[in-house]
């Protein structure tokens, strides 16, 4: 089976697998209606960041499409746009009666509009000159802690979640280089997600 | 699922809980933030104070050229090292190309560690630190793009020549008007990172640097860029012309400056 197939392959079983998620436990909603919206302070993608998202793979995988918005006032440059996907993974889920707790991991992939920066070469370079340089990928490592409301008719549940992260070039520049330190790479961000 | 040991469970959250609270900057926003930490603003000019601060009673005297960082920070500390050795080394000169990506993280790094230089140092900026919001950075960091000193009755011009990343053309007028007054020093040295004769200046570009030199008795033309050593006259007029290796190995080149001579040593560590 050549590479095509075996990605169709996989993305029926995916699908299907998300679908028959969504047939039996959200009865009501079509497929594309996403499970939960999300705010997050931080993390190397905007000052505040906001989008929605999607459970996939049984609760595995946490998938959301976010902007992000870094006003002039804390750039010190122009304002920053950054589109995001963010995938996150609950290692394990704890529950302590009505809270679950859960270590998080996961990653983002990060696209910044204007500033210098680019996807594709402007022509005045030679070819080869820069690599395209508006991309940016993030890991993270954290906690989340899931509640279901009580009452579930606006909302079902939040999380509540805290991560420590980093951008590809810092982490790419700490494993060649032992002057750049790991605690000059990492920082910190905060969210929250909220069930319909 | 699967069932992490109590043991490494308590270690990872320990080390996390480490991390967290040794990180230098508890949130960032964006690679691309501009936000200079205030310490380390301004950097030109503190260190051309320190510059005018040295007493020297004699002629001779030789400052380093360190060019082309990108990412090679081990080996610049490396040669930090070593000049921080040789006494006789009164300032540095950076040519350029402190940062691959011009990212804020690049600078701040680069800053620390030049913060281990128990000298001066100033910097030209390359094309390198005018990409993402490099330029501004800079700005901040070190201060402006043109500017020249004096030390020991030598005349020292720093010139911004990006062309691609900057759009705007080198700014001949100013450099012109600081050669003006080059009879009254013993020595005139320009530094610029992209050499005239390479990829970014066209032949116009090129044809007015090089009259510049000549006409106004500069000894010598110092560039990073080409990532290589030459040493040598160009065009066959007065003018010579050094382009000092990048950091991918350890290297830098000590400018010897006597009387009304200079000579240059390649460092290879």
């Amino acid at each position: 089976m050549n590479k095509r197939n075996t990605f169709t392959l996989f993305a029926i079983l995916v699908f299907t697998n998300v679908f028959a998620n969504d047939t039996t436990l959200i009865k009501v909603k079509g497929w594309y209606v996403p499970d939960y919206t999300k705010v997050q302070f931080a993390g190397n993608i905007g000052l505040l960041s906001v989008g929605f998202g999607y459970q996939f793979l049984n609760n595995h995988l946490y998938s959301e499409l976010l902007y992000g918005y870094v006003p002039a006032s804390i750039s010190k440059t122009e304002v920053i746009h950054t589109i995001t996907v963010k995938n996150t993974f609950p290692i394990l889920n704890k529950e302590f009666k009505t809270i679950t707790l859960s270590p998080i991991t996961g990653f983002t992939a990060s696209f910044e509009t204007g500033n210098n920066s680019f996807l594709k070469l402007p022509d005045k370079y030679p070819s080869g000159y820069y690599s395209p340089n508006a991309f940016h990928f993030t890991i993270f490592i954290g906690a989340k802690v899931h509640k279901n409301f009580i009452n579930q008719k606006i909302m079902r549940g939040v999380d509540l979640y805290f991560e420590l992260g980093s951008v590809d070039t810092y982490i790419w520049y700490t494993v060649l280089s032992k002057e750049v330190k790991i605690n000059q790479i990492f920082s910190s961000a905060i969210g929250i997600n909220l069930y319909f | 699922m699967y069932k992490l040991h109590k043991f490494n469970k308590i270690i990872i959250s320990f080390n996390i809980l480490l991390l967290f609270s040794s990180c230098e900057k508890i949130f960032e926003f964006s690679p691309y933030e501009a936000n200079v930490n205030t310490e380390f603003k301004n950097t030109t000019n503190k260190n051309l104070q320190l510059i005018n601060d040295i007493q020297l009673n004699s002629d001779t005297f030789s400052f380093a050229f360190v060019t082309d960082n990108h990412y090679h920070y081990d080996n610049l500390r490396s040669v930090i090292d070593d000049i921080n050795k040789k006494d006789d080394i009164l300032f540095v000169i950076f040519g350029g190309d402190i940062a691959d990506q011009a990212l804020l993280k690049e600078y701040e790094i680069f800053y620390n560690i030049m913060k281990n230089l128990n000298k001066p140092y100033l910097t030209v900026i390359g094309n390198h630190d005018y990409n993402s919001n490099g330029e501004v950075v800079y700005k901040q960091m070190f201060g402006e793009y043109n500017y020249s000193f004096e030390f020991n009755h030598n005349k020292f011009v720093i010139f911004d020549d990006v062309v691609w990343e900057s759009n705007k053309n080198p700014d001949f007028d100013w450099l012109s008007t600081q050669l003006t007054d080059n009879a009254l020093f013993k020595q005139v040295f320009v530094v610029a990172h992209i050499p005239p004769f390479t990829d970014q200046f066209d032949s116009d570009m090129e044809q007015a640097y090089r009259l510049l030199m000549q006409e106004n008795n500069v000894q010598l033309s110092i560039h990073g860029h080409v990532h290589s050593y030459s040493f040598g006259k160009v065009y066959n007029d007065s003018v010579n012309y050094l382009t000092v290796p990048w950091l991918k190995k350890p290297t830098y080149c000590i400018i010897n400056v006597f009387d009304k001579a200079f000579d240059i040593e390649l460092v290879a560590l």
